[in-house]
């Protein structure tokens, strides 16, 4: 999977270029918005990484030069402005997501998979596994070690979310939007409650954890993990 | 352009309004003056008419007739200015006086128009620079024969009296101009002084001394409501600025305490060597500090849009009643644990933005879950009395004393200044409610009586 970072502050370029390395994605940094257009057009990537303030070209113009150039690739964009204009622009000439700064890396990550998987959209599966837990998206039924586990509506959800994302960690923010649709940050831990309660009741009794706290980033679900803190 | 100032207005209306009213008196008087002196010519034309006209009635015989012009010339001796001339039928001259010298029109008035010569027209005209009026009468001798008087009286002594009237009364209105347009000057600048004191008064007001108020007393009426609403406005600016000073004062307050906890902490990591799961710790603690620090810029940020008129609700149908039951599904597992219940009443529907009503009624119910005691209720009442939505969102608990209520709602304002941070949020979350209860034309209030806090929202149920 290829990605490039197109960004001019040099340590925010750094640091997403090693983020997503580290995180398996072969990433190339561009900084300046002429450079990252010829790169966009050439490179063949599944996903660009926009700012939108940017010397010599800014964000959307490097946007709409892509799409005049016929180059379909999945762009998500970094804004500093978090005004709605921005971000209806940004949409409006057809970037894919946009994130607005100061963002956690654990949800750039998020987004990145998203986008990325986007492109590649594989089957949609009935069932989801891992390990011995089952999800029966038909049936809204979950079973572990063929025992039936009682879910309320919201914790099926959550659980749904976990195991389509099994081994990314998802930030509290991306569960609260993803789950629940609250766009904006809480300052209750409404959502560790809420993740706790599922994990009593899917991972109590039963040797092998699934469900992991990543300390300051969020929540995974992993097979033969233990808590990353 | 630059505008007149109105010392010059008025000066200038004074001057304009008095030429015209002296202009105007000016015209009638000279009319008045012109009228008389034309019914004096005319009685004196007609006196002499009346005598010539005695005379030649007298004269019956020829002898008398003969004698005629001598008595003439004795009865008009005097009359400086006075020419007469006394014709036949045919036109021919009679009698003259020395240097009479008529227009023939006059003489022929009688005879192409009898009826006007009867009347004893007066006519006017001028002949070499020589200002006349004369009059013609048919007159008939004491032997029944037919004459022709005409009568010229020279009026160039009332022309020149008329000349010397105008200049003397064109003289007197520039004069009068002058003098008014000075009072009004002088006037003006005496009433506008008290204008001209609340202006240095004004002027001396700075954002540091926005305690000055301007002094009522001694004012005149009409500057009295002027200075009411300076010094109101004043009152409006000084509190606003008194927020605003506090509000950056608690900025720099809140992001010092993250900020210096970074900076010791990594000073004293940095001090000796640790090992990996040391520094690990160290670097999550930083995480959290960041993470509230972001928040908080969050924070501020979408209240200075509100500030900037910058948050403008969308317009769509806001359903009050599923928001909050979408809230409860959100805030349940949380509240369960905390041992509170949550309660909805009622429906209403708003126009307005489902996001930014979301945040409101969020951050209220959180807020609301947070300060209920275990084993009570949040009630969340929705009713719709008239055009208005109102959404009450009440909780048993604690009083808030009453000297906070005022200040509730305003930024990083905190009841209990010593409480812990990380359990109350940045801080903003109630500022935020009224932003953008605010931007949406509602009004929010906060109730804390009788062992409960009830919160208020008012929403109009039409759009605007």
């Amino acid at each position: 999977m290829k990605i490039l970072i197109v960004e001019d502050e040099p340590k925010t370029g750094a640091y997403l270029k090693q983020g997503l390395t580290e995180a398996g994605f072969v990433a190339d940094l561009a900084r300046e918005g002429w450079e990252g257009l010829e790169l966009a057009k050439e490179g063949h990537y599944d996903l660009i990484i926009l700012d939108v303030m940017l010397p010599g070209l800014n964000g959307w113009q490097v946007l709409e030069g892509l799409r005049r150039a016929g180059v379909e690739v999945p762009v998500l964009f970094l804004t500093a402005r978090d005004q709605v204009e921005d971000r209806v622009k940004g949409l409006e000439l057809g970037a894919d997501d946009y994130l607005v700064k100061p963002f956690a890396f654990a949800e750039l990550l998020a987004r990145v998979r998203t986008l990325v998987r986007r492109g590649h959209a594989g089957l949609d599966a009935a069932v989801l596994r891992v390990a011995d837990l089952e999800l029966d998206l038909l049936r809204r039924r979950a079973t572990r070690s063929g025992r039936r586990i009682d879910l309320t509506a919201k914790e099926f959800s959550l659980l749904e979310l976990f195991l389509r994302r099994k081994g990314e960690v998802l930030p509290r923010s991306l569960i609260a939007s993803q789950v629940w649709d609250m766009n904006f940050d809480s300052d209750t831990n409404v959502i560790d409650v809420a993740v706790r309660r599922l994990r009593v009741k899917i991972d109590d009794g039963f040797a092998s954890k699934l469900i992991h706290t990543v300390r300051g980033m969020g929540y995974v679900l992993e097979n033969g993990l233990e808590d990353r803190a | 352009m630059k505008a007149l100032s109105l010392t010059t207005r008025i000066s200038l209306f004074f001057a304009v309004a008095a030429s015209l009213v002296l202009l105007a008196t000016a015209y009638v008087l000279t009319q008045a003056v012109e009228a008389h002196f034309e019914e004096e010519d005319r009685y004196e034309l007609n006196g002499k008419l009346d005598l010539i006209q005695n005379l030649f009635r007298h004269a019956s015989s020829q002898g008398e007739l003969d004698r005629l012009p001598q008595q003439l010339d004795d009865a008009l001796v005097g009359h400086h200015g006075l020419a007469v001339v006394v014709t036949d039928q045919a036109g021919n001259i009679w009698f003259a006086t020395s240097g009479a010298d008529f227009p023939h029109r006059l003489l022929q008035t009688c005879q192409t128009r009898p009826a006007a010569c009867a009347e004893g027209t007066l006519h006017q005209w001028q002949k070499n620079g020589v200002s006349n009026r004369g009059i013609a009468a048919s007159i008939t001798a004491g032997d029944g024969t037919p004459y022709i008087v005409a009568l010229v009286q020279d009026i160039q002594h009332h022309e020149l009296f008329m000349d010397t009237f105008r200049s003397v009364l064109g003289i007197a209105i520039a004069l009068a101009a002058l003098a008014t347009a000075s009072l009004g000057w002088a006037v003006t600048r005496w009433g506008l002084s008290p204008l001209r004191k609340v202006t240095d008064t004004v002027a001396g007001i700075s954002a540091e001394r926005l305690g000055a108020r301007l002094p009522s007393a001694g004012l005149p009426a009409e500057l009295m409501p002027l200075a009411a609403a300076f010094n109101a406005m004043l009152v409006r600016l000084d509190d606003a600025f008194r927020r605003l000073s506090e509000f950056s004062s608690n900025i720099a307050h809140e992001l010092r305490t993250p900020i210096s906890n970074l900076m010791t902490q990594t000073q004293v990591a940095l001090s000796t060597a640790r090992n990996r799961d040391e520094y690990k710790e160290i670097l999550y603690s930083s995480l959290e500090e960041y993470e509230r620090m972001a928040q908080m810029v969050g924070d501020m940020l979408y209240l200075a849009q509100a500030d900037n008129g910058l948050l403008r609700p969308g317009l769509e149908t806001v359903d009050l009643s599923s928001e909050t039951t979408s809230l409860f599904d959100y805030f349940e597992a949380w509240a369960e644990e905390r041992g509170v219940s949550l309660v909805q009443t009622g429906s209403a529907s708003v126009p307005g933005d489902r996001l930014m009503l979301r945040r409101a009624l969020s951050n209220l119910l959180s807020n609301a879950i947070r300060h209920t005691p275990q084993g009570h209720t949040v009630r969340v009442t929705l009713e719709t009395p008239g055009d208005k939505a109102v959404v009450t969102i009440e909780n048993p608990g604690p009083e808030i004393p009453a000297e906070h209520i005022s200040r509730l709602f305003d930024r990083f304002y905190r009841i209990d200044p010593s409480r812990e941070r990380k359990s109350d949020g940045t801080g903003l979350g109630l500022a935020i409610v009224k932003s953008i209860i605010e931007a949406h034309g509602g009004v929010l209030s906060v109730i804390s009586a009788n062992g409960a806090t009830r919160f208020q929202l008012t929403l109009p149920m039409t759009g605007g």
